[in-house]
């Protein structure tokens, strides 16, 4: 099976408001299931005679990890991360002379902007998808950021 | 003018365009549909004659003459992930040299990530944007400018600029034009979903500068080294003397 048709699939899943999801292609089967908001999928060998089975495809990641508030070392408090959606580089500031978007202390909504990650051509605006307060600020300007990297930690409101 | 008529004849996407909006003028089309939330159909292009804050990477100005030349964007807002939106970068580009290939025979040749030359010259950039809510990426704007029927350029460029038409030798239907980016661009987002390696293999085809010594520079440093390849991801690859590098962006030229 396309293995980005099955991330698609559980793309879909995750962000409706279906819990389980069931296909078949030829002799593979899909089961998508998802419980308590994360996807968790499983992939069923075909219950054919065959004697030698098929290698088992290697489940992927799931696509999205659920983001999830973590527990901080900060005295135990719970803060929310704030994660980079792409690889790329990490800048505060709309421009190298500008101000940056946010400080710590900063009071942020939803849809504040709160940075710029940039990847060849694209430059990625990532709005705070909480409201609250910034606790800290994990990166430094300018340098590389991983996938799902956290960028941001904030107490929510 | 633009004639919506013209080019919706030749536009064959199912997707892709099919939610036109034209506009006389605006500051900048990839402003446009980020910012404005009633416009969020998945494939919208708008459209314009004349961009007042017309951008580049860095903030460097995009200047066109009005009516001349193909200024647009495109919004996607479906199946967005860190992994495909690299390819979205290339495969934009990918799109319109294919366009230009098919309509007028010129070699075409990209620079990375995405600058579109022929004869060594500019003929098109492409600038992406999107915004994200947390780590989701919800919607990417590509924003296209095509030099068509300018013929003369004045200012400072980075690179010398050209336009089709003077690398043609005549006049061009930029409705034509366009058609053929929308139809092209409509079949490269579908692989990118499907067979993203095809789409690979047929930007690093029209990749210019690949295996040479080239120079890439940030902005505020320079390396050197020889452009090996570029990753599943789209990345560029250098081989300096102290191993392979990833570079994530920057412009590149020939060593020289």
């Amino acid at each position: 099976m396309d293995l980005n048709l099955l991330k698609r699939l559980i793309r879909i899943v995750e962000r409706s408001e279906i819990t389980e999801f069931e296909v078949e292609e030829g002799d593979l089967k899909v089961k998508i299931s998802k419980n308590n908001g994360t996807v968790q999928q499983i992939i069923a060998q075909p219950q054919t005679a065959a004697p030698q089975a098929m290698p088992m495809p290697n489940a992927p990641a799931p696509a999205e990890e659920a983001k999830e508030e973590t527990k901080s070392e900060d005295g135990g408090n719970d803060y929310y991360e704030i994660r980079s959606p792409i690889v790329g580089t990490f800048y505060r500031a709309p421009a190298p002379d500008a101000d940056p978007y946010v400080q710590v202390g900063d009071t942020i909504t939803p849809g504040s902007v709160l940075c710029i990650v940039e990847a060849m051509k694209l430059m990625n605006e990532i709005e705070s998808d909480v409201g609250g307060k910034i606790v800290r600020i994990l990166t430094e300007n300018a340098t590389p950021v991983e996938f799902n990297q956290p960028l941001f930690l904030v107490e929510k409101d | 003018m633009f004639n919506i008529e013209e080019f919706d004849i030749k536009c064959n996407t199912e997707i892709i365009g099919r939610n036109f909006i034209y506009l006389d003028e605006i500051d900048s089309t990839n402003s446009f549909l980020l910012n404005k939330s009633e416009y969020n159909e998945h494939g919208t292009i708008v459209l314009t004659e004349y961009q007042s804050a017309g951008k580049g990477r860095l903030d460097r100005e995009w200047v066109s003459t009005k009516e001349e030349n193909l200024l647009f964007s495109i919004l996607i807002n479906e199946d967005i992930d860190a992994e495909n939106v690299n390819l979205i970068v290339l495969g934009s580009s990918l799109a319109v040299a294919q366009s230009i290939e098919n309509l007028f025979q010129l070699p075409v040749e990209i620079k990375w990530p995405n600058d579109i030359l022929i004869a060594g010259k500019k003929v098109s950039g492409i600038l992406l944007e999107s915004s994200s809510k947390g780590n989701v990426i919800e919607k990417v704007v590509i924003g296209f400018g095509i030099n068509v029927n300018q013929t003369s350029f004045e200012g400072q460029y980075g690179i010398r600029p050209t336009s089709i038409r003077l690398e043609a030798g005549h006049p061009v239907s930029r409705e034509r034009l366009l058609s053929e980016i929308l139809n092209n661009f409509e079949e490269v987002l579908t692989q990118i979903f499907s067979d993203s390696s095809k789409v690979l293999n047929d930007w690093k085809s029209r990749c210019k500068m690949l295996g040479e010594r080239i120079k890439i520079s940030d902005g505020e440093n320079t390396k050197t080294g020889i452009f090996e390849d570029v990753d599943e991801m789209g990345f560029l690859l250098l081989r300096t003397q102290s191993g392979l590098e990833k570079i994530l962006f920057g412009d590149v030229s020939l060593r020289t």
